[in-house]
């Protein structure tokens, strides 16, 4: 019987020990955390990488650039990791918690400033000077700042291109060279399209960010200066509910805009049922998919409201503050982002550069011959640069923000409060969530 | 001697130790950061039942875990009685048996992420079921099935079903072949016809194997996520979201580790609870 206890004693002993190790490599990988980039003096210095779904598309060319790199920077290495889109967040998450965070990752604004809120980040306002900022474009810089902090390096642009289906637009009776500009235009196409076709005109996604961004383009202001307060319940942030309220209650847009992802508009519009919507970064993807669509697609301006405002999205680089090697992980994002290497990237894919330099290329302002939708979508893209900012500037809380507008529209859409009384509500969620 | 006391032991080490430090530790590790404010970044600070209070006062909690339920109640005698009716009828002995045992199956193998695109396919305004349905003249002018608050939960339960039955059913047939044989041609003998044996032999022989669905299929729909996840996002207005759903969104989305432990630790009692109460329940009954 002793012998017996004495053995489960043995045994719990081994499973805790096995329990323990686990545990005790979290904390012996903070120590060195503290001797920030003293290494990069040392012999040999080896930096962690980790991009967002580049492979196979853009492995030579990102392993062309960690060559050139590695070759002006004999002490440095770079260890490259391509990470699913949809495993990023949390791989990265996973990676800071347990304190083995790499040294430069690619990460979206939105959950860049999730983990710059909690100081996750390397301020790169501080790391670089005067002169390397001034490289970048002006609003891409300015879209990673918060709380006075910049927390990433601007890597690839885009701004929002509007994708119209010609045959569409001719079996509706409409002229797909003067393509809606404005929300007020594309309703009225919309109403003529479903009449005459029985298609969709205008597919609005409200995904992500967007129901908010949409908001900024008619004129709302999302929150006051100092970020404390909502400021969208106005006659401007009225109109929008309005607008997205009548769109859906005149079955203007599917229903499934109000459960139904991005996916959903590609979808559509790949299946030819759909005349326009925001897609340029799309484009590759339709290319492939629905070539007859693709030879169709006349890309057009962004579709603005009463703001003028045109939308701008950033792709960036960042440092974990946990890197050891902050110095050299900069230098290497530095040179990722030079105007060279970008102009190179942006050769590959329709993106822009977020170098100055890289965009004053002809690739950027000349339409060939031959040009295809691509082309046009990368132009008219790289030409509405100079308006676009970032609309929907990265925010504390920024889930919850987005989650009680949704909401508060999908009340409104659904027909169980009015838009005002939706608006109220938002209102209401939003001063609580910013008051936090 | 000695080494024959020793042996199961040893055996029973590298289970012993995965379990511990794969399951128990992270379930242990969960409950102490339930009590902190844990976001995954900076170290976290003991609050004690700050989470929980927080919990108990946010409504949302309160509807994912109605959602939950409604779930649980509409998924799970589904997944105990249909399975029973599939396995009776693959358990014949037919020419080609095994293909229809595998149709069933594949949906329990195809991974739920493309079901659920595929389902979400059948569900959208102009999908298969819509076109289906006004094919038939059944409707005028297609239903939102994942759009509207009234559809959405129970579109979603259909996939868990559909995805379910097979796995359920195969458990059945293991144990419709365990009855023995005789105890049929006995009844046969005395005269009972297949409604007879079905009620008086295979259901109260297949008893235990009840009690098992039962409590896997009650889990596995308290722990609802993924179709969730990709047909619907919880939406329109929560209506279709469940307590994982948003235990995920609070840790994943939003950082707040120690408010989602909170939530899971919840999720955890509620699954513990109705485990409990399955078996006395089904316990009894298995006697009879």
């Amino acid at each position: 019987m002793n012998k017996k206890n004495g053995f489960i004693a043995l045994l719990l002993l081994a499973v805790m020990m096995f329990v323990a190790a686990c545990g005790n490599e979290k904390d012996g990988s903070t120590e060195p955390e503290k001797d920030t980039g003293k290494e990069t003096s040392g012999e040999e210095t080896t930096i962690e990488f980790w991009t967002m779904q580049l492979q196979p598309t853009f492995t030579d060319y990102i392993q062309g650039v960690i060559d050139d790199f590695e070759e002006q920077n004999p002490t440095i290495k770079i260890d490259w990791l391509d990470v699913p889109a949809a495993d990023l967040d949390k791989k990265i998450l996973t990676a800071v918690s347990s304190k083995t965070a790499p040294d430069v990752v690619n990460l979206n604004p939105t959950f860049a400033s999730r983990l710059a809120s909690l100081d996750a980040l390397v301020n790169m306002d501080e790391a670089l000077t005067d002169e390397q900022k001034a490289l970048y474009v002006k609003g891409a810089w300015e879209a990673n700042e918060l709380n006075g902090n910049i927390f990433a390096i601007p890597w690839y642009l885009s701004t929002e291109v509007t994708l119209n289906n010609k045959a569409i637009y001719e079996e509706a009776g409409l002229d797909p060279e003067s393509p809606a500009t404005t929300y007020e235009e594309a309703k009225e196409y919309s109403k003529i399209i479903k009449e005459k076709t029985g298609k969709y005109g205008y597919y609005p996604s409200l995904d992500l960010s967007l129901v908010l961004q949409h908001m900024v383009v008619m004129g709302a202001e999302l929150t006051n200066e100092d970020r404390t307060k909502a400021a969208f319940n106005t006659a401007e942030g009225l109109k929008a509910f309005e607008y997205f309220t009548e769109l859906y209650e005149e079955k203007l847009i599917p229903s499934d805009a109000l459960t139904g992802d991005q996916r959903n508009t590609i979808d559509m519009y790949q299946a030819g049922q759909v005349a326009f919507f925001a897609g340029s970064q799309f484009i590759s993807q339709i290319k492939e998919n629905a070539p007859d669509i693709y030879e169709n697609t006349l890309p057009s301006g962004a579709i603005t409201g009463d703001s003028g405002k045109k939308t701008m999205s950033v792709q960036n680089i960042v440092v974990p503050s946990q890197s050891k090697n902050q110095e050299a992980a900069v230098q290497f994002a530095l040179f990722l982002t030079n105007a060279e290497n970008q102009l190179a990237f942006t050769k590959l894919t329709p993106i822009l550069p977020s170098a100055l330099e890289a965009l004053d290329d002809p690739y950027f302002t000349e339409v060939g011959e031959d040009a295809e939708p691509s082309d046009l979508v990368r132009i008219k893209s790289a030409e509405q640069l100079v308006d676009a900012e970032l609309l929907v500037p990265p925010m504390e809380n920024y889930d919850e923000l987005r989650e009680a507008m949704l909401d508060a529209l999908s009340e409104s859409m659904l027909g169980n409060k009015t838009p005002q009384e939706a608006l109220d509500q938002a209102e209401e969620a939003w001063n609580a969530i910013l008051s936090k | 001697m000695r080494t024959n006391k020793l042996t199961p032991y040893l055996f029973l080490l590298p289970g012993c130790a995965i379990l511990g430090a794969f399951i128990f530790y992270p379930m242990i590790q969960a409950i102490w950061m339930s009590l902190t404010d844990y976001n995954m970044i900076t170290d976290p600070n003991y609050i004690a039942l700050e989470n929980y209070e927080k919990l108990f006062q946010d409504d949302l909690f309160w509807k994912t875990l109605k959602n939950t339920f409604i779930y649980v109640i509409g998924v799970v005698p589904a997944l105990v009685i249909i399975p029973i009716f599939m396995a009776v009828l693959v358990n014949q002995n037919l020419k080609g048996i095994g293909f229809f045992r595998s149709a069933y199956y594949i949906p329990v193998v195809t991974s739920l992420v493309v079901a659920g695109i595929a389902w979400d396919w059948v569900y959208k305004e102009n999908g298969l079921l819509n076109y289906i349905l006004e094919l038939v003249g059944v409707l005028t002018e297609p239903i939102p099935w994942l759009s509207s608050t009234d559809t959405a939960i129970f579109a979603v339960m259909i996939v868990t079903i559909w995805k379910g039955l097979g796995y359920y059913m195969i458990i059945y047939l293991a144990g419709l072949q365990s009855i023995p044989h005789e105890l049929y041609e006995a009844a046969q003998i005395d005269g009972a016809n297949w409604w007879k044996q079905m009620t008086k032999i295979t259901i109260p022989m297949l008893m235990p194997f009840v009690l098992i669905v039962t409590i896997m299929s009650s889990i596995a729909g308290m722990k609802v996520f993924e179709e969730i996840y990709v047909m619907t996002g919880g939406g329109p207005l929560h209506s279709s979201e469940t307590l994982v759903f948003y235990i995920y969104k609070e840790a994943f989305d939003r950082l707040n580790m120690g408010y989602a432990s909170a939530a899971g630790v919840v999720l955890f009692l509620l699954t513990l609870v109705f485990s409990l109460i399955n078996i006395k329940v089904m316990g009894k009954d298995k006697t009879v």
